[in-house]
């Protein structure tokens, strides 16, 4: 597949996405028209915003079929949507993480994690070890290896932001923390 | 270096802290059982967000407790009252928004709660709704803007919110002339847009009274149900025909069924710190408002009562 | 009392306000300490890419308040931190976007074209004292055009810009960015599609909150800084991070050592003088208008500059490593928030997020409510909120000084995180950008979300589609709606409101002529 039929490609999918969104998401998501009558005048209504931007949507894959000769699309190499996975599966893995940390080991101890959310060192257990994971694991990916190195800079990133988020202000609260 | 920063911050924070004498715990009856999440229905760093704020960190100063407090802002309040709905009601978890997003805006978005669904707690401020208008326009008074649009001039009148163009709508309904209703978002926007003449009349909830006191402002009519304390001359809009009023408040609420110890607890510490003016929350809420209107137990159960009412009866009025 | 009479008034406040303490005996007072620190913090969060000005604005406010309280006095101390930060961060921006080709704030972006090309070529010191000699002469610039039209454009635009004329203005800039940015016309429009469908979900006026497909979290729409940091920040730490494990692969690591002279010569700044001096008045214009800020500015400063340098042959061109295209974006970019007063202090309309929180410390604190009543000659005694007005002034001047001065070394000494290796660097940013993203907005939802624009930046970027529409447009998007919305209300519902009144037809006209215009020059090659 060359550049060009790429962008065709692109835009055909994006007139897809558009006309979807004019003759399908609006009509069946949204609660008045493009102009509505309120208060016996007529006003615009909030169909009006969507259907603007779905047809400069149009617009832009009708202009990208007659520029398919100029303009080439890179493409998405399979190596690239791995990366993209790995990336995507290590954060979501370290969400996963920050969220249940403190209340798994609260529930171990036999306590609530509510009444805890804003003590130490309850508190920092959920975005310790999500944190470090994160970090942890995305220089690994990007190092393609595991290394000290890289487990004490995630160390170090997780206790700075605990150092300037948590400790001098009170009222700020650290992932997962305003999730209780 | 960003360490630096803060803890030079936090250094000047701590310098400050001994300038204001902590009054000290006082012995309460009622204690949270944790710390207790204040959700606050407006954006960071705005005036009732800092008001809410404050009023938080005098709570911890003077009782002991640990509040944090949270944006739930958004909707008119609606995303707070669908958020802290389900939230435990033992008084670890309140709220701050108007009391308006527990009428009109609950009752339009057909929204599945009433008022009877949560726990009203205090209220700390009323707003100040006047009919303003430019100095500019030569209008002394709510008949002077009649008098103009029955001559013909084209009226531009800005509001806030729904409930606030309904009122308009059946305000030129009773005295047939017909305004072009324009919603701005929030009472800044109405203020900048009557100053720049983008619109020529507004319902402004209290930040005009400065421009009022220098004269480039005139407040035409209140739209309280009792004349605006800055201007008490100024005639109440019921009188051209308009029987819903605007009163309103800043409250702070609960989930339903908070143990009414618990109610009685938190309304008497706030409503305090509302009304002392020596407190950095209270001189707050005497400087943008004048006075602290604290309601709180059965007369503000009533009074929220009688809003979701009204409501409905301003909704049908305007819809038809 | 006459204007002049408000200037002295204004300097006096700043400079023999109230003493934070005395050097030598001599009262040393807390504004000019609190510009001090705003620059110094403003330029290292700056600097760090995920923290950027807003950000940190949106932090210390509260914390400002706290500590001076609800006094008019507060007033100077806290719009001087403020103002510090505003500029630091402007500075700042461009240290991570030469060093780390990552845009520290988002009007930076441009600077990562020419910057990061530089800094592979081991130019990266040189590069840094370009974006610092162009960013305070722009800076400079805007201020002292800010200064003297302040009164006088505030007056104007309040008299020749009604509801729909306002309107009108917003499509023109749209149409504008739609034909200018990026190589094809067709992907800009669809970037631009995006955009404002993306900013149209859950915001709107009807209760029920509109295309959330019923999930609440939706409900509240997405907020401008969840989508600028996901598309721009994560969409370009995933790109950055998969280019750096190719080029670890094929054995060729982007080498940023210094080679060669880094001082900026003579001639250099000769080089640079023109696009400095023409990003200037671009990046001025465009702050004096409201609701468009410093991101168009960059790019319109770059585009043009652009295409001065091509049309002179310059060498090297635009893109690999030209010392002008950082003047010029640096320039454009930081001219844009002294004139972005214009709007703030004469309308209440701020131009960017920066402005917005000039705007909630004036109104949290009192005795400064920004308005056409701030320029306004009192009949007898003298008008407070003028010498409000000129007092910010001369804290923004002060703050150029100590940008002059200091803000070099400082900014060459936040580069010290030049050491630190990609794959080190940009995992932290995730969390770092994560983080303060939460501490905003407390709730995992936020992540998630923000990993969802993450990757959708990832993708723009691999298909060769520019986030640049994208971001702007869902910015202007609420501004846009609301101004049509309004201009057709309050003209009682005519359908003709754009073209019936002059300006505004003429704005559409010119938006029309932009379009065909690109069009044109883009079809014949």
């Amino acid at each position: 597949m060359t550049g060009s039929h790429r962008t065709l490609l692109l835009a055909a999918a994006c007139a897809a996405f558009a006309l979807a969104t004019l003759l399908i998401w609006i009509p069946a998501d949204v609660d008045s028209s493009v102009i509505q009558l309120v208060r016996r005048r007529a006003s615009i209504g909030d169909a009006m915003a969507p259907a603007v931007a779905a047809v400069i949507l149009l617009l832009g894959a009708v202009v990208l079929v007659f520029e398919r000769q100029r303009e080439a699309t890179p493409g998405l190499p399979r190596e690239s949507l791995v990366f993209l996975g790995l990336t995507v599966l290590i954060i979501a893995l370290s969400f996963v993480l920050m969220r249940w940390t403190g209340p798994m080991l609260t529930v171990l101890a036999g306590l609530d994690y509510r009444p805890l959310r804003a003590s130490a060192p309850w508190k920092y257990l959920g975005f310790g070890l999500g944190g470090f994971v994160l970090v942890a694991g995305l220089v690994a990916l990007a190092e393609r290896r595991f290394s000290w190195r890289g487990t004490l800079v995630a160390a170090l990133v997780v206790l700075g932001l605990i150092a300037i988020y948590d400790l001098p202000f009170d009222d700020l609260l650290l992932p997962p923390n305003g999730d209780f | 270096m960003q360490s630096f920063y803060k803890g030079a911050i936090a250094a000047l924070l701590v310098a400050a802290s001994t300038t204001f004498g902590s009054e000290g715990a006082q012995a309460q009856g009622w204690m949270p059982s944790g710390p207790i999440t204040l959700k606050i229905a407006f954006a960071a760093g705005g005036g009732a967000d800092t008001q809410a704020r404050l009023i938080a960190a005098e709570l911890e100063s003077r009782y002991g407790w640990t509040i944090i407090p949270e944006q739930a802002a958004g909707r008119g309040g609606l995303s707070l009252l669908a958020d802290i709905r389900d939230d435990p009601a033992d008084g670890t978890v309140i709220g701050m928004t108007v009391t308006d997003s527990l009428g009109y805006s609950s009752r339009a978005s057909e929204a599945p709660w009433t008022p009877a669904d949560f726990t009203p707690i205090a209220t700390t401020a009323s707003f100040q709704m006047g009919l303003v208008a430019s100095a500019g326009s030569g209008w002394a008074s709510f008949p002077d803007l009649l008098d103009a649009a029955r001559g013909g001039q084209v009226i531009r009148f800005g509001v806030m919110s729904a409930k606030l163009a309904d009122q308009a709508y059946l305000l030129g309904e009773a005295n047939d002339v017909a305004f072009n209703i324009v919603e701005l978002n929030g009472g800044a926007a109405v203020m900048n847009g009557i100053t720049a003449g983008d619109i020529d009349v507004g319902f402004v909830a209290g930040a005009q009274s400065r421009g009022v006191a220098s004269g480039d402002l005139v407040n035409l009519a209140s739209a309280l149900s009792a004349p605006l304390t800055q201007t008490p001359d100024a005639p109440l809009l019921s009188e051209f025909g308009l029987p819903f009023d605007s009163d309103g408040y800043f409250v702070f609420i609960a989930p339903a069924g908070l143990p009414e110890e618990a109610r009685t607890a938190l309304a008497e510490a706030i409503s305090a710190i509302a009304s002392d003016p020596s407190n950095p929350a209270g001189e707050a809420i005497q400087r943008a408002f004048g006075e602290a209107s604290t309601l709180s137990g059965a007369a503000l159960t009533d009074f929220l009562t009688r809003q979701y009412d009204d409501a409905g009866a301003l909704m049908d009025a305007a819809s038809n | 009392m006459s204007i002049l009479d408000h200037v002295w008034l204004g300097v006096l406040a700043v400079f023999h306000g109230p003493a934070l303490f005395s050097l030598f005996g001599l009262p040393i007072p807390v504004a000019l300490v609190m510009v001090l620190l705003g620059v110094v913090a403003g330029i290292i969060v700056g600097a760090t890419p995920g923290l950027g000005g807003p950000m940190a604005m949106a932090i210390s406010l509260p914390i400002l308040i706290s500590i001076f309280g609800f006094r008019p006095e507060a007033l100077l101390p806290v719009m001087g931190f403020l103002v510090g930060v505003m500029k630091g961060a402007t500075l700042g921006g461009a240290v991570p976007a030469i060093l780390f080709n990552t845009p520290g704030t988002p009007d930076a972006y441009m600077t990562t074209l020419d910057g990061w090309p530089l800094a592979r070529n081991g130019q990266a010191g040189k590069a840094l004292r370009v974006a610092h000699a162009s960013s305070v002469m722009g800076d400079s610039f805007s201020d002292l055009v800010l200064i003297l039209c302040a009164p006088f454009l505030a007056v104007m635009v309040e008299r020749f810009l009604d509801l729909p004329e306002k309107a009108a203005l917003l499509i023109l800039s749209l149409t504008f960015i739609a034909a200018v940015m990026g190589g094809s016309i067709g992907k800009g429009l669809i970037s631009m599609g995006l955009g404002l469908l993306i900013a149209a979900i859950g915001t709107g006026q009807d209760f029920y909150p509109r295309l959330t497909l019923g999930m609440p979290s939706l409900a509240e729409g997405f907020s401008v800084v969840t989508v600028v940091l996901g598309v721009l920040v994560l969409g370009e730490v995933f790109k950055s991070l998969e280019d750096g494990l190719r080029d670890a692969r094929s054995g060729s690591r982007p080498d940023t050592r210094p080679r060669g002279p880094q001082a900026l010569t003579r001639a250099d700044f000769g080089r640079i003088l023109p696009y400095v001096c023409r990003s200037a008045v671009i990046g001025t214009v465009i702050g004096a208008l409201p609701g468009i800020g410093s991101t168009l500015a960059a790019t319109l400063g770059y585009t043009l500059g652009r295409a001065r340098h091509a049309r002179r042959g310059g060498s090297p061109a635009f893109g690999e490593g030209a010392i002008e295209g950082v003047a010029a974006t640096e320039a454009a970019n930081s001219a844009v928030s002294g004139a972005n007063l214009i709007p703030v202090l004469s309308l209440g309309i701020p131009g960017n997020a920066a402005a917005v929180f000039l705007i909630l410390a004036a109104d949290s604190i009192g005795g400064f409510n920004p308005g056409p009543w701030v320029f306004r000659v009192p009949t007898t005694g003298s008008n407070p909120e003028m010498v409000v007005a000129f007092g910010l002034f001369t804290m923004m001047l002060v703050a150029n000084l100590l940008n002059w001065t200091l803000g070099g070394a400082v900014m060459r000494a936040s580069g010290i995180m030049a050491r630190i290796p990609r794959s080190l660097l940009l995992p932290s940013v995730v969390l770092v950008t994560l983080t303060s993203l939460y501490v905003q907005a407390p709730e995992m939802m936020t992540l998630v979300v923000t990993l969802i624009f993450g990757v959708l930046g990832y993708l723009m970027r691999r298909l060769g589609i520019s986030p640049l529409p994208f971001i702007i447009a869902f910015i202007l998007a609420s501004p846009l709606e609301r101004a049509i919305r309004q201009a057709f209300a309050a003209t009682g519902g005519d359908v003709w409101f754009l073209v019936n009144r002059p300006v505004s037809a003429m704005f559409l006209l010119l938006g029309v002529w932009v379009i065909v215009a690109s069009l044109r020059r883009k079809s014949p090659r």
